[in-house]
């Protein structure tokens, strides 16, 4: 976003992006710990944002990969539970609700996603090479929930075969590691790219999230 | 058991709230703050002692102090569900009078204190299941020009300020902020600001604490986030 800083602990309604998403775990039971995945020389700026915001999550590190993948799989590496829900820094506008209906849904892995309303298709050398219809393509959103230990396997696998995933729903299904459910996701969960979400942000922050559950 | 803290609470406005709460259902423990033992001792006298309620000596220059105390109000009941920024303090000098101290002492009771209050009753005002409420004192002084009252009207606009600011910030967690702007009261405060002023012919304490008591009852729900002018006409 040609910030100085990664988006994540860019200001958003006041309060740096990460923070929103960390204060509406915070009370959900079912959630054992967080692992924050980052590059090390931000780990005492979100140690004293957790510690200004009286977050009583157990909060555990993990090193931040050359790529999502690598970022990824180095979380995984420190989970100790069956299951993993795995969140972008950069997606804000989740809701409790949105994490609850992840863990009291029986499959294990599932991830949102919400319809695509424009039309995709492949090129190659600047040419269309090949139509796709869009009835059967999804627009993948986080939060996930996965089997960690399945999730981890078809990491390591991924490495084997030097396969580069960009998320992690596609990674499971390529190595058939299980079947992924599909849940709707919202329009308003956005991940945060350009500069010019920042300033949507702050518009879907006040319809959906300021002085709301 | 539903807390409120009030500040200022040994005198003026804050003392009349402290009574006036102390007979309304609202809160079950009220914790009354103030530097001097005798003034809060003579405000708790007047109050409904079928309520919890806690004395707490505490000069509010310091600070550093405000954590600590905070968190010890809340280990009290495990909640708080109300903080009252009554507290105020002024020293009216010309611009070239004033020093940087006075400027500093004022703030320091007008705005930091304030900011410090707020700041730590936040952190455990933000997990009530209820949400909470805050509300600040300020004054007409902070809305026009009153020369001679540089430091006093400024920290008031401060105070005005950072209610609404806050007010918006902290709409995710339902906490409502409410700031009130009373025009000429009569308190020890009013009469440094204008002592040959006769106080029985301007506005009583306890008419500014009918209003906050009103804005932090439960009924109230819509009046936060804008700078409420308490008057007479």
């Amino acid at each position: 976003m040609n910030k100085p800083i990664p988006k994540q602990y860019l200001l958003l309604a006041g309060k740096p992006v990460i923070i929103h998403i960390l204060e509406r775990i915070d009370d959900i039971a079912e959630i054992s710990e967080v692992i924050i995945v980052c590059h090390e020389r931000y780990r005492d700026l979100l140690s004293t944002y957790i510690s200004a915001y009286m977050l009583r999550k157990k909060i555990v590190f993990a090193n931040a990969g050359t790529t999502r993948q690598e970022s990824v799989y180095n979380g995984l590496q420190k989970v100790n539970t069956k299951l993993v829900i795995l969140h972008e820094a950069a997606r804000p506008f989740v809701k409790k609700s949105d994490f609850e209906t992840l863990i009291h849904d029986e499959n294990e892995n599932i991830t949102y996603g919400i319809d695509i309303p424009f039309t995709v298709l492949k090129t190659n050398n600047h040419y269309i090479s090949g139509n796709l219809k869009r009835d059967e393509l999804i627009n993948i959103q986080l939060p996930q929930k996965f089997n960690a230990s399945s999730l981890l396997q078809g990491h390591q696998m991924a490495i084997a075969d030097k396969l580069v995933f960009t998320e992690d729903a596609s990674l499971l299904f390529h190595y058939g590691l299980g079947a992924v459910k599909v849940v709707k996701g919202q329009p308003y969960n956005i991940k945060l790219t350009e500069p010019m979400d920042l300033l949507l942000g702050e518009i879907i922050y006040k319809e959906f999230f300021a002085g709301r559950d | 058991m539903k807390t409120c803290i009030i500040t200022g609470a040994g005198s003026g406005i804050g003392r009349a709230t402290a009574i006036d709460l102390s007979f309304k259902d609202t809160f079950d423990t009220i914790v009354i703050i103030g530097r001097n033992l005798n003034n809060l001792d003579e405000t708790y006298v007047r109050m409904n002692k079928k309520k919890d309620i806690r004395k707490i000596v505490f000069d509010l220059s310091n600070l550093r102090g405000i954590p600590d105390l905070v968190s010890e109000i809340y280990h009290y009941n495990d909640r708080i569900d109300c903080l009252l920024n009554i507290a105020g303090t002024v020293d009216p000098q010309p611009l070239l009078n004033t020093t940087l101290e006075n400027m500093e002492e004022t703030y320091t009771v007008n705005v930091f204190a304030p900011f410090m209050l707020i700041r730590e009753c936040v952190k455990y005002m933000k997990n009530n299941d209820g949400g909470a409420k805050i509300l600040n004192v300020a004054s007409t002084a902070g809305m026009t020009p009153r020369p001679g009252w540089l430091s006093y009207s400024s920290s008031k606009a401060a105070l005005i300020s950072m209610s609404l600011t806050l007010s918006e910030e902290l709409a995710e967690y339902k906490i409502k902020i409410y700031c009130v702007s009373p025009g000429r009261c009569a308190t020890a405060l009013r009469r440094k600001l204008a002592p040959e002023e006769d106080p029985s012919t301007i506005m009583q304490p306890e008419e500014v604490s009918n209003v906050i008591c009103q804005l932090v009852s439960d009924e109230e729900q819509c009046l936060d986030g804008q700078n409420i002018i308490i008057r007479r006409k």
